[in-house]
């Protein structure tokens, strides 16, 4: 032990009481704070029950019926409905009409109806991404504070960006809708906007980390603003831009799914009218492919994206060493 | 002619450099030393225009350099290369681009971009980076590469600027003493082979003394001397940086380059690296020491 004279022990008991004090406000604020959320939650919980058509407890029994309506007549049913075979219950009804909506592409060889509507949507989601990709890349680098010193032209970008991802897809393609008619060009024009808003926002705060000794090397040999961006930054920032954009991709397959069920073309259009006509197969069929592919697209776009990342995390090594 | 007149910078309240005045006549090498803080860098900075100077002006012949704006200023920061302590290359393109990189404001913007170098522009660029024996380094990713090799990468680069005028800000500081021997010794080659003018910050004194024809010392943002290499006295010396900063500017061996152990020849991994360093700081001590008695 250190031995203290009568000063030093006045401020260590000084020092001692004081943080004593600081630990008891602190517990206090924190009791308050979960008192607080308790009572807010509780009451938000009441409200949303209060304001619902049925209650929810009343209505827990009902709970299972959509599952059972689901049921098909047998388990062969979602295969012959996916792949488009003749149904041995086909009545000349729309339920169970798989081979109609055959797409036949040489001869006899056809694509099911629903694996076409499913790259129809694909589709959607890949040309909005790379649309609102290209069209955000080029935003980003007017809204980044190291790269535009305008103060007045990054203020009118980062609100025109902010504007453009303020509206959720399906708003936009309502509107869409509307004035192009029913079919996939709303569509994408809705998801890329969207996505320009979006990926604009990322991409921009990513150009503003970057490292910009590169640019200042090129500023120093004499380079104009465009070759210093070019050069200096975009193969900096480019595995990021990369990364963000597939995961773009997987947010916009999902949103061109959900555009297709108001009207949008594509997959969500089948999945609704299966869904309100009650063709139990059809829909099982549909949830089925939908899950597969969304499954594959996720893995597929986190494989290349950690390949990426791996990459870029290697190349910072390189710099540092 | 590169002349300076009555320089000032500010940065707030802050005086970085005050009223400095100074003539370098094409074809000298210049070391610039003083402490860290002394302005040195924010001198050099606004030679090249990076950072635009509050009072006075600089004049290169009859160019204006302190009040020119756009493609003159490009065109001038073309021909006044610079050299930076930490390099700033593009650590993720190839060395052999980052040396064409030089080029940039020879040509137009949107062949650049799309990659098209001429064939004597890359021919010139892989004579830049043989003159400095990294040539075999061409094709790997510039952040790969050694401190040593990518300080010569921002030499070539420099080089391929055709520039009259070559700024190196701390070219040395963050490499070891072999590999600062060599880029000291690729400057001076330049200076006295091709006759351009070369301007260096130093962080230490031995460096300056052995390779610069003249000796600008600043303290706190001025000039405090201005002279030939035996001109400066120890007395000068513990002036510019202080009685203890002496022993500093010359103990720092991660700067030095009076003491490597073996001569420059090709560059090597820094592996060996290590007791080359301890040994040359132990002299260097040791040099000090006699140094302050004396």
């Amino acid at each position: 032990m250190v031995e203290l004279d009568a000063g030093a022990m006045l401020r260590t008991q000084e020092t001692e009481r004081h943080y004593r004090q600081l630990l008891g406000q602190r517990r206090l604020y924190s009791v308050l704070i979960i008192i607080g959320l308790l009572v807010a939650a509780s009451a938000s919980l009441w409200f949303a029950n209060e304001t619902n058509a049925g209650k929810f407890f009343d209505r827990i029994p009902y709970f299972f019926d959509f599952f059972k309506d689901l049921a098909p007549r047998d388990g062969w049913e979602i295969w012959r409905a996916l792949f488009d075979l003749p149904s041995p219950y086909d009545d000349g009804s729309l339920q169970y009409n798989y081979p109609v909506g055959r797409v036949y592409l040489i001869g006899p060889v056809y694509l099911p109806e629903y694996f076409y509507k499913m790259i129809e949507t694909l589709n959607i989601a890949i040309v909005a991404t790379m649309f609102g990709t290209a069209l955000g890349f080029v935003f980003s680098f007017f809204a980044a504070t190291n790269v535009n010193s305008n103060r007045a032209v990054r203020f009118v970008v980062r609100r025109f960006l902010e504007i453009l991802r303020a509206f959720p897809e399906i708003v936009v393609a309502g509107f869409f809708l509307v004035v192009f008619s029913l079919g996939p060009i709303p569509a994408i024009m809705a998801v890329a906007i969207h996505t320009v808003g979006a990926i604009g926002k990322l991409y921009f705060e990513v150009v503003e980390n970057a490292d910009m000794k590169a640019d200042e090397g090129l500023r120093a040999v004499g380079a104009n603003k465009v070759s210093r961006v070019w050069f200096g930054i975009v193969p900096q920032v480019m595995p990021n831009f990369m990364s963000y954009a597939l995961l773009r991709f997987e947010i916009n397959v999902r949103a061109s799914t959900i555009i297709g069920a108001v009207g949008g073309g594509g997959i969500g259009e089948q999945l609704r009218l299966a869904i309100s006509r009650g063709h139990e197969a059809k829909t099982l069929a549909i949830v089925l492919l939908l899950f597969t592919t969304i499954v594959a697209v996720d893995q597929l776009s986190a494989y290349i994206r950690k390949r990426l990342v791996g990459e870029q995390a290697f190349a910072l090594q390189g710099a540092l060493a | 002619m590169l002349s300076l007149t009555n320089v000032t910078r500010r940065f707030g309240t802050n005086v970085a450099v005050e009223n400095c005045t100074i003539e370098i006549p094409a074809g000298q090498m210049v070391g610039i030393i003083g402490k860290s803080g002394a302005g040195k860098s924010t001198l050099l900075r606004m030679i090249n225009r990076l950072i635009d100077p509050s009072e006075g002006t600089i004049a290169y012949g009859d160019i204006e350099v302190s009040t020119i704006k756009g493609a003159a200023l490009r065109l001038w920061q073309r021909d006044c290369a610079m050299i930076f302590q930490q390099f700033n290359l593009v650590p993720r393109l190839d060395v052999l681009t980052n040396v064409l990189l030089g080029r940039l404001n020879h040509r137009s913007t949107a062949l650049s971009i799309l990659g098209l170098f001429t064939q004597e522009e890359r021919a010139s660029a892989i004579l830049a980076l043989e003159q400095l024996d990294i040539t075999k380094t061409a094709l790997q990713k510039a952040g790969t590469l050694s401190g040593g090799q990518q300080q010569r990468v921002a030499i070539a680069r420099a080089l391929m600027q055709r520039p009259k005028v070559i700024l190196a800000d701390e070219p040395i500081a963050s490499l070891d003493p072999r590999n600062a021997q060599i880029v000291m010794d690729s400057l001076r080659a330049i200076n006295q082979r091709d006759g351009l003018t070369v301007v260096t910050n130093l962080h230490t004194l031995d460096t300056a003394r052995t390779y610069c024809q003249r000796i600008v010392g600043m303290q706190n943002g001025r000039i405090v001397f201005d002279g030939s290499p035996d001109d400066l006295t120890t007395d000068i010396a513990r002036e510019i940086y202080g009685a203890e900063g002496l022993k500093e500017a010359f103990s720092e061996t991660m700067t030095s380059t009076s003491l490597p152990a073996a001569p420059a020849t090709a560059p090597d991994k820094s592996a060996s690296n290590e007791p080359v360093k301890s040994r040359a700081g132990e002299v260097a001590k040791r040099m000090t020491d006699a140094q302050l008695v004396t």
